[in-house]
This record gives structure tokens, C-alpha cells and sequence, in this order.
């Protein structure tokens, strides 16, 4: 095979808002609060095996604490976007990484999203989808103000290309 | 209803001039369905109204609610006939449904992807078919005709397809236009009109190969399960079935083993029989791929050209082992989940398979010429994926043997077990694959279930790499194409990263260029420009 080999992308140049840290903290404790109440369920109910409840209690926590510590900050690290003329550029993930780029040509639509955790700390998050089930590129936990710029910029590439983009 | 009359048949046959879709009133569906829907109806129903009937018969009650039960059951099926009119106006086909929860489809005729007729056997005899219009991928955009007459629906199939290329005005009317009737009139012989060309006509040797693919294992185990559901209504009372049943258990077991083999092998012929009888596949002069099979169930579909964006072989083990394959086409409009319309080949010995494969996809390096291999570490990968479980089931099991004195049976199965897992790891190494040709971009994975994907270059509308932590330690990632078609995704596994890197820049230079990093932004400057945007 004759490809040119020694060729490498770059990360995608922008970070994600500093916020976002706080963002994703907040939205791990909701799904470890989700835990903690099924064991306090659990509690309530099952009064006979105390020692049960103490152990799987104590793994709970150290994997929450650790989840709720370590995953927002890995994912910042991690999380970049970049978008250009002619492409977008993300790059996801913490444990499992990813990244995604899908030409302007081919972007069909663009939704601007902000979820209730998100608008407590002003971010927005833009989903990017291609005429591909499989491949929606999103950029999470960017500053409002930069998010619905970045949508206009990719709405007007959109709307400029013509066909259906399969 | 009453402001929307049924058109007295306007049989205003297209425009030839222009190819356009002639505008079309409010219709109906065919009148015929006033017996199939009610019918329909109450198959549906059937289990309430016996779940009604057996409940009665323990009661003693007089009021026979079965007998209000079934004319409400067929007022329902006429309703729906009355309440379901469909049009074309002003670029679309609009279909409305319902009498207090009103639906309306519509379809933009510019987008329909592919048109399937399917007739079941109620619908032969009163000549008509089922017409699904589907202009995306998703089960939502598809837009049903239950039913008209087979030759309306092939008339609407063949102006909905053709209309799509402007360039079919200037042609003779190939198999749309002006309708011959009495052509049409026979399916089983069907027209081959001016430039269809037909491409493969299913051999009857070729049900050989039926036992050998997991669809006609299952389709062989779902009739038993269907079957031995029935038997056991019948069996407590039947002699011949318990006396069979206990024949068949005093036998020797490998006896026993012999007659299942024959059985579902029986069984998964008969599947393939029902399924691909006159299989045929037809392409006609601006390209559009058709097909038509069936022996009880006739079903045709018509994909158009322009959005079909590869082929996939498949090569299930039991199949690859006997030498054959079967061929699927990658089309966007075609969804996924209604699986069966997709066959471009019933499974089939390799060489008509791959020969047909080069008609379609005239590009030999993507259909049969070798792939790349991925390497080492795809290699050890494929070997701890398959490997590890094992050994952790060995080392538990044997753990337990000593613990507490169980059986040695309980272990000694697992060497072979072991055995097993090297091998497959070993095959599903050996189909893993890939290649970029000027045109396709070639993907082969798995074992038991092997495929080789040829898709081509423009149907690759975006990339993902995605990397797990062990891919990361490994050096090696998995390089996802997305597109619009078949599976919507086909992925590289376990490639190098940089390998990666090359196949995109490969297929999208300009993509690679306007990410690449820095230290090597130097090397290749003058990459070739716009192979992915169209």
C-alpha cells in the first residue's frame, strides 16, 4: 500500500469553558445521589443485614468520590473542539476517548442545547448531526456566547451547501 | 371525508416529456382492501376474541360477546379504508390516516431512496401489493400504500424511481410510463423491458447452502418453536405424539443428534426455498438495482442508483468453510431494522457471488484483491479478548473443583474450551482487514460472522477515532467511517494510530491538512483537493 504514512492530527486547538469542571461535577453527584438512594432504600427495608449495607456503602463511596473527583478534571483535560471553514473537530471522553470530524459540507443539522445543570453555570452545549445516525459531533460545556456563535458560524456553512449530504 | 371525494380513477399516465410525477387527487387505496383489512383486523384480534370464547365457556352466562366482538373487529377494518386516502401534489406524496387521530405522512418525491412491493399471499390472489416508499434510513420516513393494484404499484415505483434522474425523459420509457398491462399482468415472468439486464437468477443448487447460515438456523428453530407450541396443545390427548416423543428418547444420543442436524437443515431449506424462490436481480439503463423473490410472500424492491454507496459480502463461518458468501447492497433509504431488502445475492457459491460483486462495484482491488492486516497488537487483542474469559473460568472452576470436591467433568471440558478460543481468536485476526482503492474504502472483521464492506469513497461523510484505554496503552485505535448508508457506520478495528491518520488523509486529504500536526505539516503540502465534498 502506498499511503503516506507519518502523518498525525493535531488536537483540536480550543478548550472547553473552565466551568464546564463545576458543570460536570454537579451532574456525577445527581448520578451518584442516585445510588446513595437506592442503598438508603435499601437500608430502610432490609434492616437484618447491616454488614452488607456497611461494605457495599463504603465501595460506593470510594468510587463516588473518586468519579465525582477525578472525572470532570480528566474530562477537561481531555475535552477540545476546533472548528474551521471546512470541517469540525472534537475530541471527548475520559476513560474512552474519541474524535470526531465531519466536513461542513456534510452537516445537516445544528442544535444549540442547554440543559437545567448547564444554565446554572451559563454553557451551552451544540450537537452537530450529518445525514449519519452514527455521527453526531457535540462540543459540551462551552460559554454561551461562544456556543451560539459557533452555531451561526456552522448554520451559514450549512445552509450554503447544497444537496442532501449522503 | 365528504370534503375530500374519492377520484374517479384519473388514469392521467405521466408526462414522458418532461418525466415528471403526474399530480395525483385524493384517492383511496384499492377497493379490494375492504377485504383484506377487516381480515387483517382480526387476525390481530384473534387472541382477544378466544381469550373472550374460552372465558365464556367456563361461565354460564347467554350473551355471546364474540358475536358483537367480530362486526365491530370488520366496522374497524372498513373504517380504516375509508379514513386512509394518499396524494401526489406539488413535489409530494401525502398520505393521511385516521378518523379522530388524523396522520399525515409526507414524502418529497425528489428524496425517495427505494420502492419495495411486497405481496403476501392474500394480496397475490387479489392481485395487489404493498408499496413502502422510503426517502432516509429511519422507520420514519417510509411511507406505506397498504395496498393497491400491482400494477398501479409498479406504475408509482417505476415514476417515483425514474423521476429522480431528469435524463429518463429523453430514454423510451423503460420500464416506467405508458404501462404495457399485460405484461405486468404476469409477475412470474415479469417484463424485461428495453435495457434491463438481468445480473443473477437464483440456481436451485444453491439451497445446499441454507443449513449453513445462522438465518436459516433461526428460521428453522423458530418453526419448531412454532411447531412444538402447537403439539403440546394437542399432545396430552395424542397418542402418535407421545409415543414418537418416547421413540425418539430411547435412541441412541447420537442418533438423536443425527435427527436434529436433518431436521433443521430440512427446515432452513425450506426457509431459503420460501424466502429467494425466483430470486432475481435486474439493472436497468440508468442503473437502478431490482430485485424480486419469493415463493408464497413476493416481494420486489427497486433501489435507486444514486444512493447506493457500496456492497457488503458476508461470510458467516459455516458458509465461508463451504465456500460460499452472500451480497448485500449498501444504500441509504433502506432501514436497517427491516432487514431482507437489502440481498443483492442469496447465499451462493464465492466465485457467482464475486462475480456479480464486480458488475456491480467494477473496482477488482476493492471486491477481491487482498487486504492490509493490522498488526501485532490487533493480534493480541483479538487473542486476550477471547483467551482471558476462558482462563478466568478455568482458574475459578478449578478453584472450586478442590474446594468443595466437585466433579472432575466440571473441568475437563475447558482445555478444549481453551483450544476453541485460540482458534477463533486466531481466525477473527485473519479477517481483520482493510484497503484504500482510488474508489472504496474496503473493511473486513469477524469470524463467525465475517464481512467485507466496500464502500465507496463519497459515502464517507465523517470519521471517528475512538480509543479505549487499552487501545491507547496498545497504540492502536478503532477508525469509524460514518455515513448515511446500510449500517450507518463501518469501522476499522484495532488499526495503528498513524495508520489511522493515513486512511484519512487518504480518502479526505484536505481534512487531514487542515488538522495535521505541526511537525509534519511541511511534508506533503500539495495534497490533492475536494475528494469528499461533492
Amino acid at each position: 500500500m502506498d499511503l503516506p504514512d507519518q502523518q498525525a492530527l493535531r488536537e483540536p486547538s480550543q478548550r472547553v469553558s473552565p466551568r464546564a469542571v463545576r458543570m460536570w461535577t454537579v451532574e456525577a453527584l445527581f448520578s451518584v445521589a442516585w445510588l446513595f438512594g437506592g442503598l438508603a432504600v435499601w437500608w430502610f427495608l432490609d434492616t437484618d443485614s447491616r454488614t452488607a449495607q456497611w461494605v457495599v456503602g463504603a465501595i460506593l463511596l470510594v468510587f463516588s468520590v473518586g468519579y465525582v473527583w477525578i472525572m470532570p478534571r480528566w474530562r477537561f483535560r481531555v475535552h477540545r473542539w476546533e472548528a474551521t471553514s471546512y470541517a469540525i473537530y472534537t475530541q471527548t471522553g475520559w476513560i474512552r476517548q474519541e474524535r470526531r470530524i465531519a466536513p461542513l459540507s456534510r452537516v445537516q443539522t445544528v442544535d444549540l442545547e442547554r440543559g437545567p445543570v448547564a444554565q446554572l453555570f451559563k454553557l451551552a452545549s451544540v450537537t452537530v448531526t450529518t445525514a449519519s445516525a452514527a455521527g453526531p459531533v457535540k462540543v459540551h460545556g462551552l460559554e454561551r456566547a461562544v456556543a451560539e456563535e459557533l452555531v451561526e458560524g456552522l448554520t451559514a456553512a450549512a445552509v450554503a451547501e447544497k444537496g442532501d449530504a449522503t | 371525508m365528504s370534503e375530500h371525494p374519492p377520484e374517479p380513477e384519473p388514469e392521467s399516465g405521466p408526462d414522458p416529456a418532461s418525466g415528471r410525477v403526474p399530480e395525483l387527487g385524493w384517492r383511496r387505496l384499492d377497493a379490494r382492501m375492504l377485504l383484506i383489512h377487516p381480515l387483517e383486523t382480526l387476525i390481530r384480534a384473534l387472541p382477544a376474541v378466544l381469550a373472550i370464547f374460552l372465558a365464556r365457556t367456563g361461565s354460564d352466562s347467554n350473551e355471546r360477546w364474540e358475536l358483537i366482538a367480530v362486526p365491530v373487529i370488520l366496522a374497524f377494518g372498513v373504517l380504516r379504508w375509508v379514513t386512509t386516502r394518499y396524494r401526489i401534489q406539488g413535489g409530494q406524496i401525502e398520505l393521511r390516516r385516521g378518523l379522530l387521530n388524523k396522520q399525515t405522512t409526507t414524502a418529497r418525491l425528489d428524496k425517495v431512496r427505494t420502492v419495495d412491493l411486497t405481496a403476501k399471499v392474500y394480496h397475490r390472489v387479489l392481485g395487489l401489493a404493498k408499496v413502502e416508499i422510503s426517502t432516509g434510513s429511519s422507520a420514519k420516513e417510509r411511507l406505506v400504500l397498504d395496498s393497491l393494484r400491482v400494477e398501479q404499484g409498479r406504475r408509482l415505483r417505476a415514476e417515483l424511481l425514474h423521476r429522480v434522474d431528469p435524463a429518463v425523459a429523453a430514454l423510451p420509457a423503460p420500464t416506467g410510463a405508458p404501462v404495457d398491462a399485460t405484461a405486468l399482468d404476469d409477475p412470474a415472468s415479469g417484463p424485461l423491458t428495453g435495457g434491463d439486464v438481468e445480473l443473477l437468477r437464483l440456481d436451485l443448487g444453491w439451497v445446499r447452502y441454507a443449513p449453513l447460515t445462522l438465518t436459516g438456523l433461526a428460521s428453522a428453530v423458530a418453526i419448531i418453536g412454532f411447531a412444538s407450541q402447537g403439539l403440546r396443545a394437542i399432545g396430552d390427548e395424542n397418542d402418535t405424539v407421545e409415543s414418537g416423543a418416547r421413540w425418539v428418547a430411547e435412541l441412541e444420543w447420537w442418533t438423536d443428534l443425527l435427527l436434529v442436524v436433518v431436521v433443521v437443515s430440512a427446515l432452513a431449506v425450506v426457509a431459503y426455498v420460501l424466502t429467494f424462490w425466483g430470486f432475481r436481480l435486474t439493472r436497468n439503463q440508468l442503473g437502478s438495482l431490482h430485485t424480486r423473490r419469493g415463493l408464497l410472500t413476493k416481494r420486489e424492491t427497486s433501489i435507486d442508483h444514486a444512493r447506493v454507496r457500496g456492497i457488503r459480502f458476508d461470510e458467516p463461518l459455516g458458509l465461508r468453510l463451504a465456500g460460499g458468501r452472500r451480497l448485500k447492497v449498501v444504500t441509504t433509504g433502506l432501514s436497517h431494522e427491516r432487514g431482507g431488502s437489502d440481498w443483492l445475492c442469496p447465499p451462493a457459491p464465492a466465485a457467482v457471488v464475486t462475480g456479480l460483486a464486480r458488475t456491480i462495484v467494477p473496482d477488482e482491488d476493492a471486491v477481491a484483491g487482498s487486504l492490509q492486516q493490522h498488526g501485532p497488537a490487533a493480534r493480541r487483542r483479538r487473542l486476550t479478548r477471547t483467551v482471558v474469559p476462558v482462563l478466568v473460568l478455568l482458574v475459578v472452576l478449578t478453584g472450586a473443583t478442590l474446594a468443595w470436591s466437585w466433579p472432575l467433568a466440571v473441568v475437563a471440558p475447558l482445555p478444549i474450551l481453551l483450544l476453541a478460543a485460540v482458534a477463533l481468536a486466531r481466525d477473527r485476526y485473519a479477517g481483520l482487514g482493510h484497503r484504500v482503492t482510488p474508489d472504496h474504502l474496503v473493511a473486513r472483521e469477524g469470524s463467525l460472522d465475517r464481512r467485507r464492506v466496500v464502500l465507496d469513497r463519497s459515502g464517507v461523510i465523517g470519521w471517528k477515532i475512538e480509543q479505549s484505554f487499552f487501545q491507547r496503552r496498545a497504540g492502536v485505535a478503532t477508525l469509524v467511517a460514518t455515513t448515511a448508508a446500510g449500517q450507518q457506520h463501518y469501522d476499522l478495528v484495532d488499526v495503528p494510530l498513524e495508520r489511522a491518520y493515513a486512511v484519512i488523509g487518504e480518502i479526505n486529504p484536505d481534512l487531514l491538512a487542515e488538522f495535521r500536526a505541526p511537525d509534519c505539516a511541511s511534508d506533503t503540502s500539495g495534497s490533492p483537493q475536494g475528494s469528499d465534498a461533492q
